[in-house]
């Protein structure tokens, strides 16, 4: 319930600040994916169905605040939590620069696909100008995520013992 | 085959989803229109945020537009006499009113020269996702607002209505790769296709070398494939390339709209005559 209440928190307070607040005078690649990072933390590091349930809200915010066809961001969030809990489980991700690679190489993964469907749909909004900032928003989002997860991760485990 | 899946259930579960995000992608299910409740009460959930943020967003522009005209009264205080002054502090404490009386003023103008039924609505946020381009305003389908209509400010289009919730609209706008629409030059009258290619620019496609387009020419929406009505601006042209081993020209247009300032928009309020299937425009 604690993993729930935080994430969803994390999530929804992430999800509205962005779209409805910093988005006004903060460029969207500076601006990291909360609820993404949330989906990926439920992935990882809260184990069992409870770990499912708590990426359910972070994909609904999502699918709110992207505009996707329908439905569309919710399914591929939560195939990225399915993925992320396959990285968890292969590899252990206690040290920094593992953590850094598996979150940098989720939302690269995303992104590259996102961007081939957005190619084979006949859609070329991407210039070099767009990839460098996406470069930016992963390197971003993925540093933060390291000491995010560690100490949410390292409190949980102090909670339990 | 049974030791396989128990081992790799999650990486299945992975790829399934993710063909079927792409399905609903490529080809939005109507079967899934059911499940709208569940995402207009996740929207219900964000309202108050973003109403809460749409007032505050209203005081701080006017504390900071309220501001700004007292550092300038402070200097022209210099230079102009006192009573001056106290006149001019008066005009500039109304300043952000009379702007958006202004702004406002210029959309009622504008909706008077759209023959067709108008509802003006305010910007409340951005998609910041890096792949797609759209903005939410804060009036929803308990407004008449339905998915297709076109949203429209006095200086140029905005986009169309991507998906509707109860006090929210999503419009994707000209600049989403996913929009296209017909379009024509202006001056010699030209047609084409406009297509989203991100930042503030649009290109035009399948313009052969022997049309007659310049840089500075004005682009608008011909009207004629029903999505967008005639006549509104899309935007200049500002390059016009032509290659000689292509059979098209290619023109870029930078688009009239700043998409980040915008805070009031019009929806033209008919249905397009071309029925709109979101997420496939």
């Amino acid at each position: 319930m604690r993993h729930f209440l935080v994430l969803f928190a994390l999530s929804y307070l992430g999800a509205s600040l962005s779209v409805w607040g910093f988005s006004w005078f903060v460029p969207w690649f500076l601006l990291p994916d909360v609820p993404f990072l949330a989906i990926v933390f439920a992935g990882l590091f809260v184990p069992g169905i409870a770990g499912f349930l708590c990426a359910v809200p972070p994909a609904l915010f999502r699918e709110i605040a992207t505009s996707a066809p329908s439905w569309s961001m919710f399914l591929g969030s939560m195939a990225l939590y399915f993925a992320s809990r396959e990285v968890g489980r292969r590899f252990l991700l206690r040290a920094e620069p593992s953590l850094l690679t598996a979150v940098a190489s989720l939302l690269a993964a995303e992104s590259l696909s996102v961007v081939l469907l957005l190619s084979l749909y006949g859609a070329r909004p991407f210039s070099f100008l767009w990839g460098a900032q996406e470069a930016v928003r992963i390197a971003w989002t993925s540093l933060i995520a390291v000491p995010l997860f560690l100490d949410l991760s390292v409190r949980w485990r102090r909670v339990k013992e | 085959m049974g030791t396989f899946i128990r081992n790799w259930w999650r990486l299945l579960v992975a790829v399934g989803l993710l063909a079927s995000a792409i399905q609903v992608f490529v080809r939005p299910s109507t079967a899934l229109e059911r499940a709208e409740p569940v995402r207009a009460a996740g929207v219900a959930l964000f309202r108050p945020f973003y109403t809460a943020v749409d007032l505050l967003h209203g005081g701080f522009s006017g504390v900071w537009n309220r501001y700004v005209a007292l550092v300038g009264v402070s200097r022209e205080n210099e230079r102009l006499r006192k009573e001056v002054a106290e006149l001019r502090e008066q005009i500039h404490e109304t300043r952000d009113a009379v702007l958006e009386n202004r702004r406002l003023k210029e959309l009622l103008n504008y909706s008077r020269t759209v023959e067709r039924r108008t509802l003006g609505a305010r910007v409340v946020g951005h998609d910041v996702s890096p792949w797609f381009r759209a903005i939410y305003l804060g009036t929803g389908s308990e407004a008449g607002i339905e998915t297709g209509m076109s949203v429209v400010t006095p200086y140029g289009a905005l986009g169309r209505i991507h998906k509707v919730h109860p006090g929210l609209s999503e419009v994707l706008l000209v600049t989403d790769g996913r929009f296209a629409a017909d379009v024509m030059v202006e001056r010699s009258r030209v047609r084409a296709i406009a297509e989203g290619v991100g930042g503030n620019f649009c290109r035009l496609k399948y313009v052969s070398p022997a049309h007659d387009v310049g840089v500075g020419d004005r682009i608008v929406f011909s009207g004629f494939d029903g999505s967008m009505p005639k006549g509104v601006l899309l935007g200049t042209v500002v390059s016009v390339d032509r290659p000689k081993e292509n059979l098209f020209q290619k023109v870029k247009v930078q688009c009239a709209v700043n998409f980040q300032d915008v805070e009031e928009a019009m929806v033209i309020l008919s249905r397009p005559s071309v029925p709109f299937r979101a997420g496939k425009d």
